[in-house]
Parts: C-alpha cells; sequence; structure tokens
C-alpha cells in the first residue's frame, strides 16, 4: 500500500526551515500545516496555507531589517 | 532580454512540461521574443510557408540567422536539387561542429529547410520552395512590386531626419505616457491615443480594465516601461499583429510591410499607392504609433522614422539625431550615489514615474528630482513583478554621462556603485529564500522494491523532484501525478 498526499514541497534554508517548524508547533498560523518533515532542507506542507506563510515571512523579514541610511542626511 | 515565459496561460502551457512552476510569484512575467522566436512559438508549418511567399518576410528571416546558417543558404540557394546532408556539414571545420549543429537546427525549427531522402538512400537538405523562391527575388528582383514605392514627384516640404526623429519620439512618449496615466494631465501631449491602441495595450496585457479605476497599467505594463524603444516597439507591434486576424487583417501582409518599412531609407519618402484598405489603415496605426510620419490622413506620402527603422535590427537602436536636451535625457540622465540616492536630470513625468516604481522620491525641482533606493520602494517593485535585473539595467541604461567618468566605474562594467548593485539583489533574494514546487508525496511504501520501480520511473518521465530512499518516501510533480499513478496500478496489479 502507498499513501498519497497533494501538497507543496518547500525548498529553504535550514534556519528558515526551523523557523517554519516553529510556526507549525505554535499553531502560528491557526492551524498545523506541515504534512511531512522530509530532510533539512525540505519540508511537504499543505497547498492552501503558502500564501499566508509567504506574508508571515515577509512580516519576519521587515522586523529583522534595519533602515541602511538616513533620509535627511 | 530573456524574461521568463509564463505569459497569460494561452502559451504557458506548451513549455511548462517540466519545469518548476512559482506558486507565489504570481503570474506572468513580460516576455520579449525576438523574431526567430516568434516564428518558431507562435506559428505552425503551415504559416510559416504562407509568410515565406512574401519576400521582405524571407529577407528579415535571412537577416537574423547566425552567420552559418546564412552561408549554408547562400551556398544552396540556386542548387536546383536537394544536397545531401554529409555534404552540408564537411563544409565546417570539426571544431565548430557546435556552431554547426545550431545553425541547422535554426533552420529546421524555422522551416526554411527540410530533410528528404535521395537515391541511395542518403538523406538530404532541401530548401523549402516558397523560401527559396522569395529569396531569390529579394537577390535578383523580380516578382510582384511592393507595396511601398517610390513617390515620383519631390515632396515640396520635405522633412528632414532630426524632424523625423522628435515626432516619432513624442508619438512613441504618447503610448507611454498614457500607460503611466500622464497623457491627459499634461499639456505637451494633449493628444490621447486611439482605442485601437488602447485595445492593443489590453490585448497584450501591459494595462488591464478594472471595475473601479478604469484602466490601469498592470506589472508586465511596468516591465514594458523599463525596457528600451526599440524593445518596447518590437514587443508592441508584436502584440500588435497578434490581433490583426480578430481584426480580419491579414498577418502576413502587415508583417510584410513592417518590414519593407524597416528597409526602407530613413529621411526618404514613399508613396502608398497601390496599398489595399487593409494596409492604409495599418499605416494610419503605424503613424499614429510614430512607426511612420504622414502629413495629412489622406495624402499619399508618407515617410518611415527610426522607430520602423529598428524594428529588425538586432544591435542597440542607431541613436537618434534629437535636440540637445532631448538626447541628453536618452542618453543619461541618473546618477546614483553609494549613499542609495538617486539623482535624476529629468522634467519628463514619464521618466519621473519609472522612476518612481523603485525609488522613494523625496524632492522635486524643475528640471531635477532627488530620490532614494530603499528597502521598501525596492520591495514594493518586486512585488509588482519588477526583478532586481530590469532595476538595475534601467538605472545603467540612463546612468548620467559623468557617472561613467569615476574610477570605479572605468575599472569595472557596471558604472553603478557596486554596493547598491548588490543591495537591490539581496534584496530581491531575501524574497526567495524559499522555492515551493506544488506536488504530492508518496509514502509508507510497504517494499523497498516498489519504492525504488516507482521512483524510477518517475525520474524516467521527468517529474521526481525529491526523493529518500531511507524514509521510502517521493514527491512528484503535480502534473505527473496521474502518469506515475497509473504507472503504478499497472505495475502492483502486474507484480501483484
Amino acid at each position: 500500500m502507498v499513501n498519497v498526499m497533494k501538497g507543496v514541497l518547500v525548498e529553504c534554508d535550514p534556519a528558515m526551515k526551523q523557523f517554519l517548524l516553529h510556526l507549525d508547533e505554535k499553531l502560528a498560523l491557526g492551524r498545523k500545516f506541515i504534512i511531512q518533515d522530509l530532510d533539512e532542507s525540505h519540508l511537504f506542507i499543505s497547498t492552501d496555507i503558502v500564501e499566508v506563510l509567504q506574508a508571515r515571512v515577509d512580516d519576519l523579514m521587515d522586523r529583522i531589517s534595519f533602515p541602511l541610511h538616513d533620509k535627511d542626511a | 532580454m530573456a524574461m521568463a515565459d509564463t505569459k497569460s496561460g494561452r502559451y504557458a502551457s506548451a513549455g511548462s512540461s517540466n519545469s518548476v512552476v512559482p506558486l507565489v510569484q504570481g503570474p506572468a512575467n513580460l516576455e520579449c521574443k525576438d523574431f526567430q522566436e516568434y516564428l518558431r512559438t507562435r506559428q505552425t508549418a503551415e504559416t510559416l510557408e504562407k509568410l515565406y511567399n512574401y519576400p521582405p518576410i524571407c529577407l528579415a528571416v535571412f537577416r537574423e540567422l547566425p552567420e552559418l546558417a546564412r552561408q549554408f543558404i547562400i551556398r544552396i540557394l540556386f542548387v536546383d536539387q536537394p544536397v545531401p546532408q554529409a555534404v552540408v556539414t564537411s563544409w565546417g571545420a570539426q571544431r565548430f561542429a557546435k556552431e554547426q549543429t545550431e545553425a541547422t537546427s535554426c533552420l529546421s525549427d524555422l522551416n526554411v529547410w527540410r530533410v528528404t531522402a535521395i537515391p541511395g538512400g542518403l538523406s538530404a537538405w532541401e530548401l523549402s520552395p516558397t523560401f527559396k523562391k522569395s529569396v531569390r527575388q529579394v537577390l535578383l528582383g523580380g516578382g510582384k512590386p511592393w507595396p511601398m514605392t517610390n513617390t515620383l514627384e519631390k515632396d515640396s516640404k520635405p522633412r528632414d531626419i532630426a524632424f523625423l526623429d522628435s515626432y516619432a519620439m513624442s508619438r512613441w512618449r504618447c503610448v507611454l505616457h498614457y500607460m503611466v496615466g500622464t497623457g491627459n494631465r499634461n499639456g505637451t501631449d494633449a493628444e490621447a491615443i486611439s482605442p485601437d491602441a488602447v485595445r492593443i495595450l489590453l490585448h497584450a496585457n501591459l494595462m488591464k480594465r478594472d471595475e473601479r479605476d478604469g484602466i490601469t497599467i498592470t506589472r508586465q505594463g511596468f516591465q514594458f516601461l523599463l525596457l528600451d524603444t526599440r524593445a518596447q516597439v518590437w514587443h508592441f507591434m508584436l502584440q500588435y499583429l497578434d490581433t490583426c486576424e480578430e481584426r480580419g487583417v491579414s498577418l502576413p501582409e502587415c508583417l510584410s510591410m513592417l518590414f519593407q518599412l524597416s528597409f526602407s531609407t530613413l529621411g526618404r519618402d514613399y508613396s502608398s499607392e497601390g496599398m489595399n484598405s487593409q494596409m492604409l489603415s495599418f499605416l494610419q496605426h503605424l503613424r499614429e504609433f510614430g512607426l511612420v510620419f504622414q502629413r495629412k490622413r489622406k495624402e499619399g506620402r508618407f515617410y518611415p522614422t527610426r522607430l520602423a527603422l529598428n524594428v529588425t535590427s538586432k544591435e542597440a537602436a542607431t541613436t537618434m539625431t534629437v535636440s540637445d536636451e532631448e538626447a541628453m535625457q536618452d542618453s543619461g540622465y541618473i546618477v546614483v550615489e553609494t549613499n542609495y540616492r538617486v539623482y535624476a536630470y529629468t522634467d519628463s513625468p514619464l521618466q519621473v514615474a519609472v522612476l518612481g516604481l523603485f525609488t522613494e522620491l523625496l524632492y522635486r525641482f524643475p528640471n531635477l528630482v532627488v530620490g532614494v533606493l530603499t528597502r521598501d520602494s525596492v520591495r514594493q517593485a518586486l512585488r509588482g513583478g519588477i526583478t532586481a535585473e530590469q532595476i538595475v539595467s534601467y538605472l545603467q541604461q540612463y546612468a548620467h554621462p559623468n557617472m561613467k567618468l569615476v574610477e570605479s566605474a572605468i575599472q569595472s562594467k557596471s558604472c553603478l556603485p557596486p554596493t547598491v548593485v548588490d543591495q537591490i539583489k539581496l534584496w530581491e533574494m531575501e524574497r526567495n529564500r524559499f522555492t515551493y514546487t506544488e506536488g504530492v508525496v508518496y509514502n509508507q511504501f510497504l517494499s523497498q522494491n516498489d519504492f525504488v520501480t516507482l521512483r524510477d520511473y518517475a525520474q524516467s518521465i521527468h517529474v521526481l523532484v525529491w526523493q529518500n530512499e531511507r524514509t521510502r518516501t517521493m514527491v512528484v510533480q503535480k502534473h505527473g501525478h496521474d502518469d506515475v499513478k497509473r504507472y503504478w496500478k499497472k505495475y502492483s496489479k502486474g507484480g501483484g
């Protein structure tokens, strides 16, 4: 017997993968979305979460960036 | 000019067989094809034959071919029988085998020649008879006269090249202004563009009709604005030709006419006598976009402009001889500093609007705009579908001449500060830390054998994206799932 599931394969660096695992564990997006943890740089997740996830990651990147220059200089 | 090919779904399906389809990046980047790609992707063998009935089209095709391919054609053009493939191969030295294969496949793709069998079991190349006839006509003359003829009488008020250039650019800017929505508000280009032009912009996906805001620009439209003028005109004309058939106008005739214009002499006037009504209306459209100049609609005399002449030239457009002020604007008006500040010496609302796509504008003076490249402004552009590469190449293309005098610019290829270029690219990469591939995961195989068989099958049809033998898990692309499933059913039935 073979088990078959549709979804999305995500490839990313290990740090970002940990971030996804964290989101999944804390139910930060409202529910669990990781279908299978494949290896250190691959995850299999449900399709419908992708857009929410992308927005969330953008948020994260916004928070960890800082302005490079002073506009009033 | 090789941008990703995923336009409006119509053409996308053909090429996506084993490419990874981006999920989030959104739809459609602007694709710009050169003439060969256009012929290859959009025309079937029969339509190509139809096009080859027109000598100007054949000449354009011939000129665009790789050098070796042109050589082949010239050598067999007057040979009235198929030439064995081995003979053609023997014309080139072994170390240029790669170029030869390229040239050969290029000719086959364009249906310029085809393989036939000759007595003795050899395969041979034979030029398409239509193509052969047309090229011979182009070279030696004869055939039907071209609809575009020289005028008989001299123009009483001839127009010089400088006038034609500025006329062409002002017409073309009208279209661009319309796209960024500055056309009507600004007094200088009071003329709005015709409904036909709007229809083409809509058809090309450069603009879209919005219930709320009326007609607005799309992401492809933004990308379009960042192209150089020649590429813009070419892309626009291809889209125009696309709509020909719908309007009941013959595509080959229009294309042929377009190429005739591109072979004409700048600054000379031609007569439209003998053109049929369809071609006359095509001429009116060309007039609107600035490809030809005509004093009055009904006048049988027209001047092709540089925009039309540049249509077929692969190299960067020959520079315009416009007034000094405008020449400066065209050659370069942007200064980028290492502190991400951008100074643009321009008063054109179009250029300001384009710059505003990816910079945060700070100050505006009569002839100068100051902006700054910020993470937010660049990211907004990226979200709009503009790539970092396009931003960088736009800044580079319009860099102020003084930028090229800086020491670092002389040493490196680019005249932009490397920090800024790198940062723009980093901002783009930051958005792509994930790649998403829609797919189907297979796991919980009962035996290693089952897994290996199915995996190897998926691999053989190029749909396998990820696999791990230890955990017996594999991921195949979504569109490959049906095939793999069918194979699995057959396999499990047969093997037990």
